[in-house]
């Protein structure tokens, strides 16, 4: 079998080619090589090219979608191999994310879901119009590094804040952080609340690498 | 047989309303609540708004039929008084003295894959349904709007014309301000796109929502200066999402009669509620320096703007 470069892992996310990153990954594993370097060298790369690709204008929502799925088909063709160890040193971070309760609004919080996941995050998704007490449940739960709430109605933006009071007064162990968006969502009202922001998918997955250091 | 289409054609510019949800929002409309319930249990805030328009100066009031679609209501449980929200909501519409009333058509809110799993065929059945209801009600015309992808919006304006070929159609397209020009999040571009939509036949193209009047003014700037030709907008505008590098292609849309409709700048939450940061004036200012140009058929407000917004353009147009 002829060896697979990292570059052509790389670009099967990148072309959104599902099936071609399953293949590949498949390959990679049957020639006995590591698989977390075929995430790291590889299939991460084209994610990011792709979320490169996005913020320059050249990619919009579908392609964005498509290279996400082809990361995800890749990273559940490996990750079962990677053993308990390494499964968790290739893991991000465990992310509850939803839409909150009153807002129908999914396509934003469910990109947002899929792109972590992309990037090595574990993530529940609970859809949309979640109330509060199944946030901080699942987190409980789950062990939520981040608690993340999407919000796209003006409306709707006031559960964020009582989000960030619920999970406070539920004195966790450990201090899960929370990551809000939506349209609605500024750096300003985030500021104000006590949480991160992020203005579009790509940016939520620099602040939810960088708010876990 | 209503006069719209004469007025539309001949002018003077058409002025239009501005934001229904968020004045419905301020009057108390709850988190989650659909629009459309407020037909039925609420009828009086609707009237109220449209009221408040028409004093305001709008010539032409879009009726609260928005999410009135099969697709929409069935999320609420409302899927089976679809008749009579509808109807219901272009009477209330009426009831506000306005010249025109104009009845609404939102997307349905699903996506096609890979986004989502939306059906352009399923979709049709639901743009028939909405408008074989509301071709028998009283309006002038219908306003496809707030359209993300082209595909939508052309199964809508077909699935119209099938059903009420003599109503006049207005289409317009939400588009978001790009490194590399104008384009919907799906990635349709400004100028192929309406040039696609225009040679459907509709009455007018245009934009709404998605930004505040500065950059719908350089929108529509943009399209009223495009040198290129409705053809070659046709051809690139093919397959609507994907089509990134059509961005940069030349295409507009020859002729066509434009509309356009932008939100009141960002919303922001304060001590007292939520306020949107524009400045009426500031809007109008930006609005009327389109008047100008003679395709320019129709102006209102989208998110956020209230009869504060439509008074002051109302001021600004001959």
């Amino acid at each position: 079998m002829p060896k697979i470069e990292f570059a052509e892992l790389a670009q099967a996310v990148i072309d959104g080619n599902t099936e071609e990153a399953r293949r590949l990954a498949r390959a990679w594993l049957e020639s006995g090589s590591d698989p977390l370097l075929a995430i790291e060298q590889g299939f991460a790369r084209g994610i990011h090219r792709v979320g490169e690709l996005w913020e320059e204008g050249e990619y919009f929502l579908p392609e964005l979608i498509q290279g996400a799925e082809a990361m995800k088909a890749a990273l559940e063709t490996l990750q079962p191999r990677l053993g308990a160890a390494r499964a968790d040193q290739a893991s991000k971070g465990c992310v509850v994310i939803g839409t909150v309760q009153g807002d129908l609004h999914d396509i934003g919080k469910s990109l947002v879901g899929t792109m972590l996941t992309a990037y090595g995050f574990q993530v529940y998704d609970l859809g949309s119009d979640v109330p509060i007490a199944a946030f901080v449940e699942e987190a409980r739960l789950r062990r939520a590094d981040i608690v993340a709430a999407s919000a796209l109605l003006t409306t709707t933006m006031v559960a964020q804040r009582e989000l960030v009071r619920a999970v406070t007064a539920a004195g966790f162990e450990w201090s899960p952080k929370i990551l809000i968006g939506g349209a609605a969502t500024t750096p300003e009202w985030a500021a104000e609340i006590g949480a991160f922001h992020a203005e579009n998918a790509l940016r939520a997955v620099a602040v939810a690498e960088s708010c876990l250091g | 047989m209503s006069d719209f289409l004469d007025r539309l054609r001949r002018g003077p510019c058409l002025l239009l309303d501005g934001g229904l949800g968020s004045e419905l929002i301020a009057r108390g409309l709850a988190p989650g609540t659909p629009p459309d319930l407020w037909t039925l249990e609420r009828p009086e805030e609707l009237t109220a708004v449209h009221r408040s328009y028409v004093q305001a100066g709008s010539d032409a009031i879009h009726a609260n039929t928005f999410g009135s679609n099969a697709a929409r209501l069935e999320q609420f449980g409302l899927l089976d008084r679809i008749e009579e929200i509808n109807r219901t909501a272009v009477r209330l519409a009426r009831e506000s003295g306005a010249t025109y009333v104009i009845a609404d058509i939102g997307p349905t809110g699903e996506y096609l894959p890979p986004v989502g799993h939306g059906d352009l065929a399923r979709w049709r059945r639901h743009f028939v349904q909405q408008a074989e209801i509301l071709a028998t009600t009283p309006i002038d015309a219908f306003h496809v709007e707030t359209m993300t992808d082209v595909r939508e919006a052309l199964t809508a304006l077909d699935a119209l014309q099938e059903v009420a070929p003599s109503i006049p159609v207005l289409i317009s397209m939400a588009f978001e301000s790009k490194k590399k020009g104008f384009f919907t999040i799906m990635g349709d571009p400004l100028g192929p796109s309406l040039a696609r939509l225009w040679a459907a036949g509709p009455a007018a193209v245009g934009a709404n929502c998605g930004m505040a009047s500065p950059q719908m003014r350089a929108l529509a700037r943009e399209v009223l200066s495009s040198p290129g030709g409705a053809a070659s907008g046709a051809a690139s505008g093919e397959g609507g999402a994907a089509s990134g590098a059509a961005g940069n292609a030349p295409g507009s849309p020859d002729g066509a009669l434009l509309v356009f409709q932008p939100n009141a700048g960002k919303p922001q939450m304060t001590g007292e509620g939520i306020r949107y940061a524009q400045d009426p004036a500031e809007f109008a200012e930006d609005l009327a320096s389109l008047l100008s140009f003679p395709r320019v058929a129709a102006l209102g407000g989208c998110c956020g703007t209230d009869p504060r917004f439509i008074a002051a353009l109302r001021a600004r147009l001959p």
